[in-house]
């Protein structure tokens, strides 16, 4: 009689523990109904889902391309509204806009408060000659104080340090642009590295008088996003998209000579650097001389510095480009080059 | 109880349901579209990886949305380095809803690895390994590796504990009550261990939002009083006897120990699963050592009658084969939630066993005799000892 009982509470035991394992192996197969779709992994492997893909380096499906756009802001040069003061010299007049409530897919999928000037990250790159006056009109839009503060030669009351522009506030940053070289803008608020780190920052090209050889210019920045705020980067880019130029190759010519103004504005990692495969390079530290520094395929920088590289491709192909940091690399900042017959 | 006529069943029904229609009538009005009375602060997504597991060249993550809203995944990396991926069955996520992120990945056999996962609002959760091994697949193969795993740890030493019974039955009454006094302080010391063992794996992979440890005490309240009910009907329908008593008693331990085996085959699964393999190979030692002692807690009520040989396999049986359904679901389906829930039925199990105990040998002696000190002590400390060997 007992041990009756005991049998029949063993069958349900075994028939409660069934379901479960049997429901438990179903699992999320069953929902699943959409076509299917490769996921490429680094190597030979790779997987086919029918669920969502995830992969930054292989697509770009973000929303909002307008404000973070690579393929213009690589060969976009702002001259200015130009005009020629009384004594012959070159006015050149910009408006830059802070602000800093906008919400930007900085990867495809991920959203960041970023802080803009002219609601792009980077911030519209100003370039002048030697000699040019430059005058910025700057309207400061955001709910934060923020600054402009030039690299190169100026007065110190024009250096957007001293005087914090409050939300709402406006500043006339006026300077000759003096010497040549390959500079910087950010603002200058503190905490600093928050200010920069959110994308507060642009590029400021002085071109020499007599100027530089005819090339294929472009520019590129080299930045991170610190979007969980643990003052480590998740993503690093050149020119503001993880990855960018892995599915959109900078295209170039064979044998024609490519000038790249390369600005390093990372925050919380000391050191960035920029290695060309297939190739070495001629650089201009700063490009404030007209002199090659030296010819290499690897090039270091700290937090702020810049560097004018020069170089041409012998053979066509497609060649990568990526920090030698090879965790900032896999993590956004490799991009290729395209060289076209 | 009666209630007085006077009261009609309409306004026994209203004056249950007035209550119940003023609190939906404020939740509405709290949650009220547009209502932005009580919107501060940001909600902040948790996501939870709950189980990482390794095939051919890919990874394998299994993660659920443990914050309060909808969240969408966008990335997912391996150590910290942004992987191609997948997510299925969609990327963006209810409450509580789970996906599978399957990273395509030539991963090296005993390596740690970090799985990171990282929302649209750039937060990054991740869940991690200490030695990557192959998953084990629920095929043939791996079904009859973890059953003899089960068999190994559960059923052969219940049934090698279960020979000591003509020891027992030659003790005096004394030296008979250290016994099954030590037997109680066994099963008081696998209760305990059960409970701190589900606090841990809730600690370290349960997410806040599911409440672990209010979830276990829950969990081993209901066990223990649910066991209690249907172990007194079943002392109480059978008759009054004393032999009879003592089988329920010796039924109601296997039982007892049965589910809190099922625990400590989910833990050996589990192990394999997460490639603690070396640590594996200790657990299995360690749970046969330790379950010996549970065939001892098993023959101890029926030390005094005769009981019959098949009656006693039986029990052995019941008690130890949990271990191989606790191994399966460990090895090859086993959430977190779902350990943390076995362990805690086993531990409420457990300590409804050590209540019978005392209450089967309360009929006969003092309760807090010499003898039954000294058994709870050598128990417990017996059972301390056999720990250190896993």
């Amino acid at each position: 009689m007992l041990n009756a009982k005991l049998l029949l509470a063993a069958v349900v035991a075994v028939a409660v523990f069934g379901t479960i394992f049997a429901a438990s192996s179903l699992g999320p197969r069953a929902q699943a109904q959409n076509e299917e779709k490769l996921v490429q992994g680094h190597a030979l492997e790779s997987y086919t889902t029918t669920g969502d893909v995830l992969d930054p380096e292989h697509q770009d499906n973000r929303i909002n391309t307008e404000e973070i756009d690579p393929d213009r802001y690589l060969r976009e040069f702002n001259y200015g509204r130009v005009s020629t003061l009384p004594d012959g010299t070159t006015l050149r007049e910009f408006t830059i806009i802070a602000d800093d409530s906008q919400t930007l897919e900085v990867s495809p999928g991920i959203f960041y408060n970023a802080w803009t000037f002219n609601g792009t990250i980077p911030g519209p790159t100003i370039r002048a000659t030697e000699g040019d006056l430059v005058r910025i009109n700057f309207i400061n839009n955001g709910s934060k104080s923020h600054t402009m503060h030039f690299h190169s030669i100026h007065e110190a009351h024009m250096d957007g340090v001293f005087e914090v522009i409050a939300p709402g506030g406006r500043f006339t940053y006026e300077f000759t642009a003096e010497p040549y070289g390959l500079f910087l803008y950010h603002c200058h608020v503190q905490p600093i590295e928050e200010h920069i780190a959110h994308g507060l920052y642009g590029v400021y090209i002085i071109d020499p008088k007599e100027g530089r050889p005819p090339a294929d210019e472009m520019l590129m920045l080299m930045n991170g996003y610190d979007t969980d705020f643990d003052t480590e980067n998740n993503f690093y880019t050149v020119n503001g998209i993880p990855f960018y130029y892995m599915h959109h190759p900078i295209q170039i010519e064979n044998g024609r000579l490519v000038r790249v103004y390369l600005v390093n504005i990372l925050e919380f990692d000391p050191i960035n650097n920029f290695h060309l495969h297939g190739n070495v390079y001629d650089v201009y530290r700063t490009g404030t001389g007209l002199t090659v520094d030296e010819s290499t395929d690897m090039i270091t920088m700290s937090q702020g510095e810049r560097s004018i590289l020069e170089f041409s491709y012998n053979y066509p192909g497609l060649y990568m480009f990526h920090a030698h940091k090879t965790e900032f690399a896999e993590k956004g900042w490799t991009g290729t080059f395209l060289v076209m017959e | 109880m009666e209630r007085p006529s006077s009261v009609g069943t309409g306004k026994l029904v209203a004056s249950a349901v007035i209550p119940l229609v003023i609190l939906g009538a404020m939740i509405a009005f709290l949650l009220w579209p547009g209502n932005s009375f009580l919107n501060f602060g940001t909600p902040l997504p948790d996501v939870t990886v709950e189980r990482l597991e390794f095939g051919e060249k890919l990874i394998i993550a299994h993660i659920r949305n443990t914050g309060p809203e909808t969240v969408d995944i966008a990335m997912a990396d391996v150590n910290d380095r942004i992987r191609p991926a997948a997510i299925e069955p969609s990327k963006t996520l209810e409450r509580y809803g789970a996906a599978r992120v399957v990273i395509p990945y030539d991963w090296n056999e005993g390596q740690p690895y970090e799985i990171g996962i990282t929302t649209s609002d750039g937060t990054r959760f991740a869940g991690s390994v200490q030695a990557a091994t192959m998953t084990p697949r629920p095929d043939a193969g791996q079904v009859s590796l973890l059953a003899l795993l089960g068999t190994y740890v559960g059923i052969i030493p219940v049934m090698i504990g279960l020979l000591w019974l003509p020891f027992l039955r030659q003790l005096s009454q004394g030296k008979y009550m250290f016994f099954m006094s030590l037997t109680a302080g066994l099963l008081l010391f696998l209760g305990i261990d059960a409970v701190v063992e589900a606090n841990e794996v809730s600690a370290e992979t349960v997410a806040g939002s599911l409440g672990g440890v209010v979830l276990i005490a829950t969990v081993t309240v209901v066990s223990f009083l649910a066991l209690l009910y249907v172990s007194e009907r079943l002392v109480e329908r059978k008759s009054k006897t004393a032999i009879v008593g003592a089988s329920s008693v010796a039924l109601m331990i296997a039982v007892g120990i049965g589910l809190h085996n099922l625990g400590e085959g989910l833990a050996i699964g589990g192990a394999m699963v997460a490639g603690e393999v070396a640590l594996s190979t200790f657990l299995i030692v360690g749970f046969t050592l330790h379950n010996t002692t549970e065939g001892l807690a098993i023959v101890a009520p029926v030390a005094r009658q005769k009981p019959r040989i098949a009656f006693l396999a039986l029990l052995g049986f019941i008690a130890g084969a949990p271990a191989i359904a606790g191994a399966w679901i460990g090895g090859f389906i086993a959430s977190p939630i779902a350990s943390v829930v076995f362990l805690a039925i086993g531990a409420g199990a457990v300590f409804q066993v050590v209540y019978a105990i005392f209450k089967f040998a309360g009929g006969k002696e003092k309760f807090l005799s010499g003898p039954v000190v000294a058994g709870i002590a050598t128990g417990m400390l017996l059972m301390y000892l056999t720990t250190l060997l896993i």
